[in-house]
């Protein structure tokens, strides 16, 4: 668990560093919050639990908000992803990508109600609508990617004998 | 079910939301305990930011004069070798040169200010569109300090709201928490320059009867000892006066591209006043 937590914030880290260097500020993508997200529709919810916990943290310590708002807004992803998980039996990439925007939505109402609650002015100009609105889309869209990057994290980490809590372990025969 | 699973996903829930709550009641407190543990994750990610981000500078120096103008070289293959010494040497004097016009900016805004002042370099932002704020590797080891105006050659950048003993955390003056006393130049007028995120601002509270153009310088009035007075904060590009209510709307377009920050001053005493432009 802790090797995977650590690869997986280490991932997270180099998508913060990434959108640090290179998108900022011309392009808007909330890559940390789509990688929680496929993170959380994978078995092991103690792992997405921990690393929603890193990022919240992550992005509360170079933001001006109130500490604790991104980390709040984290684990609602987690939450929204674990429910679409249960609920809708995720299986395709088109169905994946439609959940990752309810959820990235779910997010940002949840990250915006926070912030009026706690006595912070909200920006609900059509501008700022606009812009979030293609921010979610476009970070959605990257949802396939995204999917078979953490795919493939989880698969070489099952070379090293990881596997969540909540599979079923690997088969041996009695022979 | 067992019992066991039942009550996983109500303790998970109960267990997060105490969690998100300890954490934002501790943050509204102010908490000593909470800005250690953010200190600890600047300290921890921040110096990977610094170095990435002198290596991508290299890389884009490298990219824009070198590589990008290879195929131009081509076209003379005998004096090739000579060219692509020139370049790079071109390239060397143009960065250095670059630097040069923004440190003499710098070193202008330092004299005009004739306060003493910690030079700085900003080595990241805050990605996300819900706040607007920098980070600078400098911080209280070389005497950062809360609420310390951060200038850029062209005028006002914003204020250090947390400093950690190597880097200091800046917000901008168009993030939706930053507020400031400011006036117009040409009329006088005051009013409160608040941050709306993206990259606006708005001058607050200026009542109907006063004259505002576009075009207007709007300066920090000095008043509330935040920044020093006669610094620029940008201009006037938008008004509108049919709005209900006493007071005008006015949109302010920052003069610093606070997007593009390099090297910024933090200047160590807040109520400062220098001479008027």
């Amino acid at each position: 668990m802790i090797g995977a937590f650590l690869l997986f914030s280490a991932m997270g880290l180099g998508f913060f560093y990434l959108q640090n260097l290179f998108f900022f500020p011309h392009v808007h993508l909330r890559l940390l919050a789509l990688l929680l997200f496929y993170v959380g529709l994978r078995p092991s919810l103690s792992l997405a639990l921990a690393l929603g916990l890193t990022l919240g943290l992550l992005q509360d310590s170079y933001a001006t908000t109130p500490f604790g708002l991104h980390l709040g807004a984290s684990l609602v992803l987690v939450a929204a992803a674990r429910f679409l998980r249960r609920r809708l039996l995720l299986q395709r990439i088109g169905s994946q990508v439609l959940a990752s925007v309810v959820a990235l939505t779910l997010q940002e109402v949840c990250f915006h109600a926070g912030a009026v609650l706690l006595g912070l002015q909200p920006n609900i100009s059509k501008e700022m609508i606009t812009h979030q609105t293609w921010e979610i889309l476009g970070t959605a869209a990257l949802g396939p990617l995204m999917r078979h990057l953490v795919k493939g994290l989880e698969n070489f980490l099952r070379r090293f004998g990881w596997r969540a809590l909540s599979e079923p372990p690997a088969y041996h025969s009695f022979s | 079910m067992r019992p066991k699973g039942r009550y996983r996903t109500p303790l998970i829930i109960a267990v997060a939301l105490l969690l998100v709550f300890s954490v934002l009641s501790l943050s509204l407190k102010r908490s000593p305990a909470l800005k250690q543990v953010e200190g600890w994750m600047i300290s921890l990610t921040a110096p990977g930011l610094r170095s990435l981000e002198y290596v991508t500078r290299g890389v884009k120096n490298l990219w824009s004069g070198y590589f990008y103008l290879v195929e131009v070289k081509q076209e003379n293959a005998t004096l090739r070798q000579c060219l692509e010494e020139y370049k790079q040497k071109d390239v060397r004097f143009q960065e250095a040169q670059q630097a040069l016009t923004r440190l003499e900016a710098l070193l202008d805004l330092k004299r005009q200010v004739a306060m003493p002042v910690i030079g700085a370099r900003v080595i990241g932002y805050d990605p996300s569109l819900w706040s607007r704020s920098a980070m600078i590797d400098q911080g209280q080891a070389q005497g950062v300090k809360e609420g310390l105006p951060v200038l850029a050659p062209q005028g006002v950048a914003g204020r250090v709201v947390e400093a950690y003993p190597q880097y200091s955390k800046v917000m901008l003056i168009v993030d939706r928490k930053s507020g400031a006393d400011a006036m117009i130049q040409r009329t006088r007028a005051r009013g409160i320059l608040q941050g709306k995120g993206g990259n606006r601002c708005s001058l607050e509270f200026v009542p109907k009867s006063a004259e505002v153009q576009l075009g207007d310088l709007v300066l920090a009035s000095g008043l509330a000892g935040l920044y020093p007075k006669g610094l620029v904060f940008g201009r006037v590009s938008g008004t509108n006066k049919k709005n209900p209510g006493l007071f005008q709307e006015i949109e302010v377009t920052p003069a610093v591209d606070l997007s593009a920050l390099e090297e910024v001053l933090v200047v160590k005493v807040a109520s400062i006043a220098i001479s008027e432009p």
